[in-house]
């Protein structure tokens, strides 16, 4: 496809866009997205009330082909909705090859799928695109990271899911001691509180210096539990101004892999 | 009272959770020396339903844990939400909980859940203790003249047929057949509704034994949950009752472990039941001025059912019965003795208190039926004697 592909800012396919699929439905909690194709890869980003910042992260030897202009900036704003429900257009069923079409700043984001098992049917998308709005800048440079934890994501999915649901408000507690990791909850009377230890199997590795207590939005922690679902692996970093990062490795057979990832702010103590 | 509950029988403590949920809003825990026993009661306290767990179902019993006096029963009632919440999924519990430890301290205002799961996780819920009550219905089991006990699949299979929308089911037990129907509300246009009425042999059930043909109308929703857990146990039930106005009693038990008793109140049947059953050429305006005037009801084969009704409706009496224990009183009232040893033994004593259950309130039917004949297209006004029309309306 070299009829003049060149010019366009950015080209992908891909053999199939299923995993995409599934991984950009994981942070679809908002209707529109930040799309942004650097030379590393594709990254897109949802933000929840400046609380959360979730991104889908495919790096580009996921696709067959791969080409940005290193001189632009390939960065705008599409509805999230429309693009996975295009991904998604033959069925949850049906393999499709990929490919994707961003010719310039302003101009629609060109989808084209094909079915693997029906050679003559193709579907051809145009996501119209917006000028991206700034994303925050969660990280923070002069914060250290205090505790670092690597998890198996489906038993983390476990523990979220029996959280309370009445429950707003989640505390993490993360020690050297024993029990590493404790999760509190406040209930309408009750006090639920579930306790890990570093030596539990769903623990691939734990590194924590001092005893630290944070506190979450328990909706904001349960907008990664979509991601969970497909990931196999967690790892949690918590940094010294009390900001979560927790960034989940997709569940795939192939060597190639994609990631998403969750910055969210904490609660400050009110006293 | 701290007490041990292995692996796979957290699952059955789970889905006994759920049952109860069904039943009522309060969960009330009581430890005695040799049992546990899971109590609830619905607000309107027309159902009634009580789990005992004996000591064998646990790991680990140790009832005067806390104390070393041991002739105070341990009681307290927590919020079922609470509950449910720490016995979150049932079907899996078996799958991930390892060990459960349950704590109760009478001095303190927590109950204790600890279940210690795989990957060395220990979850603990901190429930809130709300009243150190307890509650006991008093009620007939053993005694009663109808007794049959069946598979679970029977009868869920029989209510399989029933509509969702259903909300009370009226057996008819003769000595021949049970003929179970849906109740249909007299307030319900006839053509708008659907009638499901089934009919089992005596056969059919494992055992089956009917002394004295009744009647008897209870809720749905209760009948439903209860078959549930019978089923997800895959354990038989046994089916008491009496009369019409006296509870039904349902036992699902496993023999050794733990029993369980599910009492609901009954009402009468539906109208359209009783017309039919009465003599053909009773319509239904007769009827239902009979039973206002309180004459002998219309099932003429059945004549002592309307006369026993109205004895437990006017009695003004209570289901159920709050006892109040003091913590650290000693001398039990002669009564209270009796309620707690029929909960500790109650396989072998025969309970027998006073028949004063009241059936669930009819009365909005009864109420508007006393003015519903003023209604009907053949009512003439002028045919009531001493009545006049319009008097006085324009004396001034």
């Amino acid at each position: 496809m070299d009829d003049g592909t060149s010019q366009y800012y950015f080209t992908a396919s891909m053999d199939s866009g299923k995993t995409l699929h599934s991984l950009l439905k994981a942070i679809q909690f908002q209707e529109s997205a930040v799309f942004c194709a650097m030379s590393e890869g594709l990254k897109l980003t949802v933000e929840e009330g400046k609380c959360v910042q979730a991104s889908a992260y495919v790096p580009a030897d996921n696709f067959t082909e791969y080409h940005v202009r290193d001189d632009v900036d390939v960065i705008f704003k599409i509805s999230i909705a429309v693009l996975t429900e295009c991904l998604n257009i033959f069925g949850a069923s049906e393999e499709s090859s990929l490919k994707m079409y961003y010719r310039s700043e302003g101009s629609p984001l060109l989808l084209v799928l094909q079915p693997q098992s029906v050679h003559t049917v193709m579907t051809d998308c145009e996501i119209a695109t917006q000028t991206a709005d700034c994303l925050l800048e969660l990280r923070d440079e002069d914060a250290t990271e205090v505790a670092k934890l690597v998890l198996k994501a489906s038993a983390f999915l476990g523990l979220l899911a029996d959280l309370e649901r009445s429950c707003d408000v989640m505390e993490l507690h993360l020690s050297p001691d024993h029990p590493n990791v404790s999760i509190v909850t406040y209930g309408m009377q009750d006090r639920s509180c579930i306790e890990v230890p570093k030596s539990s199997d769903m623990m691939q590795s734990f590194s924590c210096e001092q005893p630290v207590t944070l506190k979450y939005q328990l909706p904001h922690i349960r907008l990664i539990m979509k991601a969970l679902a497909i990931s196999s692996k967690v790892v949690l970093r918590c940094s010294s101004n009390g900001l979560l990062l927790l960034q989940l490795k997709l569940e795939k057979d192939e060597q190639r892999q994609m990631f998403s990832e969750f910055h969210i702010v904490p609660l400050l103590d009110d006293y | 009272m701290k007490c041990h509950v292995p692996g796979p029988n957290v699952k059955v403590l789970g889905r006994t959770v759920h049952v109860l949920a069904r039943f009522g809003d309060e969960l009330y825990l009581e430890s005695l020396p040799d049992c546990v026993l899971l109590k609830t009661l619905n607000a309107s306290e027309s159902a009634y339903a009580m789990i005992k767990f004996n000591n064998s179902f646990f790991s680990y019993f140790k009832y005067n844990f806390y104390s070393t006096e041991d002739n105070e029963s341990l009681k307290c009632k927590i919020s079922m939400k609470s509950a449910l919440n720490a016995f979150k999924s049932p079907t899996h519990m078996d799958k991930q909980v390892e060990n459960l430890e349950i704590k109760l301290d009478p001095d303190a205002c927590k109950l204790i859940f600890q279940f210690k799961c795989k990957h060395g996780i220990v979850k603990t819920h901190y429930v809130s203790i709300l009243d150190c009550k307890a509650t006991q219905a008093v009620y007939t089991k053993d005694q009663v003249p109808n007794r049959i006990i069946t598979s679970q699949r029977l009868l869920s299979e029989t209510l399989g047929n029933f509509q969702s929308s259903d909300d009370q089911v009226t057996i008819e037990a003769t000595n021949q057949s049970l003929i179970l129907r849906n109740y249909v509300d007299a307030n319900i246009e006839l053509t708008k509704i659907i009638r499901t009425q089934i009919n089992l042999k005596a056969s059919e059930f494992d055992s089956y034994t009917v002394g004295v043909d009744t009647t008897i109308t209870f809720t749905l929703k209760e009948f439903r949950a209860l078959l549930a857990f019978a089923e997800a146990l895959s354990l038989p039930i046994q089916l008491q009752f009496e009369t019409t106005g006296q509870p039904v009693v349902f036992i699902v038990h496993n023999g050794t472990t733990f029993e369980a008793h599910f009492v609901m109140a009954t009402s009468k049947p539906d109208a359209l039941t009783q017309t039919q059953a009465s003599s053909q050429n009773n319509s239904r305006t007769d009827y239902k001025r009979k039973e206002v005037n309180n004459s002998v009801g219309p099932m003429k084969k059945k004549p002592h059912l309307d006369i026993d009704i109205s004895k437990c409706l006017d009695e003004d009496s209570h289901l159920f019965n709050y006892i109040d224990i003091p913590e650290e009183t000693d001398l039990r009232p002669e009564k209270n003795g009796t309620t707690e040893a029929n909960a500790a033994e109650e396989d072998n004593l025969q309970e027998y208190m006073d028949c004063d259950i009241p059936g669930s309130p009819t009365s909005r039917t009864k109420i508007k039926s006393v003015f519903k004949r003023c209604f009907e297209s053949t009512f003439d006004p002028r045919s009531i004697q001493g009545v006049k029309l319009v008097e006085n309306s324009d004396s001034d």
